[in-house]
């Protein structure tokens, strides 16, 4: 049971293209797979026949990668010839599924188109059956993966298992701490915002000095100004948090949009959670709330004689 | 025996500038009595509005004492001050400073919404002093859409709201035509017929002339 990776040359016999000069990667997989690797991994215990063409009937089949079935226009039941090299294109195979993979940020920017098939075809292509040095491992639902990696590590000198899990969380290492970078722009991005606020805010109190000067002549308390101070600033608030989350919704369909069609994967790259939002809008209602106060207590402090532009 | 509603006792109000003082009053003493009309008048610089500002409790005097129905504003806290000023006295300016982004309606409510008045009640009563101004078809208009002798009007009726004892007013005409002026001049008429104790700044003869007395100003006393 094993997997590897390996470089080979093929073309497409039907469609009499050349194809030795494309080199693609190639995951083969045979045996039980790991959840993580199902989408990488040629489907198990499936026999693929070429359909109308009984003189490569018993040619072993092939999963191709949806991107390289349409860079080839390769279509199930076509046949194609494999190789390690362009001068020894001598396996015939032909195409029994075109897959999708999962969505990998790993590989987006890597130009490598793969397909998958079983071990045995493949070892036999190499000719060194003994090369491969990884495999995945499926298990029953329900099955502790602590005990499966414990049997399999009992069961031969040498095997390192690792449960998907651990994998997982050793390669999004990277992507944890862009995410913490960006969390930490956001943050930095809303402080500032909040700043601006706070300075928007006294403008506004500077303007509504007189206001309060005569609210204060007409008998109004100091907490109700305040009340109504602190209000104002709140509906700005979270008009403001409402439209910054419409936008940043927007902007990150936009975004999804773009580079999804740019480099044609399913990929998230702008994700909005509802934990983000909350706490974006948290932040910004706090902010925002502390700005309207500082403004607003500033005002109903000054002497309304003060406010009036008298002394 | 009823304290009448304002008595100001040898005011004094001093205020530096440039490293000299400056005195705007210098002893004025004043009495006014439940239903008096009463005009100040002076030249700029006179003293006559700091007096109004000092009568109003919304500035302190140097020296000197200003009751309200027998109540010292040197003697209460600013929370006193304020509610008197709400419950007491009302309030008329030359620029009306009527709260823009409030209805007719809502500027008059304001003063009893403080006061407690509760919004039934309010709301008839506003209804009813806007249509004391004549303005009761404009009730739910802002103040942004109204003219200058129908804000001055609004402010008249927000003056009015808690049935205060004395109504201060500087220059309410000051920033109206002849025509609108006229106008508030019947207005204040109809108030003081009705008992509304009326202490009234102006530079207008006109509305000096509806005064029951005069008060002349000219350098921080009374001439009479």
């Amino acid at each position: 049971m094993t997997l590897l990776r390996e470089h080979l040359g093929f073309d497409s016999v039907p469609a009499s293209v050349n194809l030795c000069a494309l080199c693609g990667s190639v995951v083969i997989f045979s045996g039980m797979m790991p959840a993580r690797t199902v989408a990488r991994a040629l489907l198990i215990g499936l026999t693929f026949a070429a359909p109308g063409t009984p003189a490569y009937a018993q040619l072993p089949a092939v999963a191709v990668e949806r991107r390289l079935a349409e860079d080839l226009a390769l279509r199930v039941g076509d046949t194609v010839r494999l190789g390690t090299a362009p001068d020894s294109m001598r396996a015939l195979a032909t195409v029994g599924a075109v897959y999708e993979p999962r969505p990998d940020p790993a590989q987006i920017t890597k130009s490598e188109r793969h397909m998958r098939m079983h071990l045995p075809d493949l070892a036999a292509i190499l000719g060194a059956p003994d090369r491969v040095d990884r495999f995945g491992v499926g298990l029953v639902p329900g099955t502790p993966a602590d005990s499966a990696v414990a049997a399999l590590e009992r069961t031969a000198f040498g095997y390192q298992a690792h449960a998907s899990s651990a994998i997982a969380s050793e390669s999004s290492q990277t992507f944890i701490v862009v995410s913490r970078f960006h969390r930490a722009i956001a943050v930095i991005t809303i402080v500032a915002s909040a700043v601006f606020l706070l300075c928007i805010m006294l403008l506004k109190v500077e303007e509504r000095r007189m206001d309060a000067a005569v609210m204060r002549f007409v008998g109004v308390r100091r907490r109700t100004i305040f009340g109504a101070l602190l209000l104002e600033a709140a509906l700005i608030a979270v008009a403001g948090s409402m439209l910054g989350t419409g936008l940043a919704f927007a902007a990150g369909a936009a975004t999804n949009a773009y580079y999804r069609r740019f480099f044609d994967t399913a990929l998230v790259f702008s994700l909005i959670t509802p934990g983000i939002v909350f706490f974006s809008v948290a932040l910004s209602l706090g902010l925002g709330l502390a700005a309207g106060a500082a403004a607003a207590w500033r005002l109903v402090h000054t002497r309304p004689m003060v406010l009036w532009g008298r002394r | 025996m009823i304290p009448p509603p304002l008595l100001a006792r040898e005011l004094r109000k001093d205020y530096p500038m440039n490293g000299e003082t400056v005195h705007a009053l210098r002893g004025v003493s004043l009495r006014v009595d439940a239903g008096d009309y009463v005009a100040i008048v002076g030249p700029s610089g006179s003293g006559k509005s700091t007096l109004l500002q000092l009568l109003g409790g919304i500035d302190a005097p140097s020296g000197g004492a200003v009751e309200i129905l027998g109540t010292r504003l040197g003697s209460l806290s600013d929370r006193e001050l304020t509610r008197l000023r709400l419950t007491r006295l009302g309030f008329i300016f030359q620029r009306f400073h009527l709260l823009p982004v409030l209805t007719a309606r809502e500027n008059v409510e304001l003063p009893m919404a403080e006061a407690g008045v509760a919004g039934r009640e309010r709301r008839a009563r506003a209804r009813e002093l806007l249509a004391y101004v004549g303005l009761d078809h404009r009730a739910d208009h802002r103040a942004t859409q109204l003219s200058g002798g129908e804000m001055q009007r609004v402010a008249i009726a927000r003056a009015l709201a808690n049935r205060p004892a004395l109504l201060l007013a500087d220059e309410p005409t000051g920033e109206l035509d002849a025509a609108t002026g006229h106008e508030i001049l019947a207005l204040f008429r109809q108030l003081n017929a009705d008992g509304t104790t009326l202490v009234v700044v102006t530079h207008d003869e006109r509305l000096a002339a509806e005064a029951g007395r005069i008060i002349h100003m000219l350098d921080g006393t009374i001439r009479d």
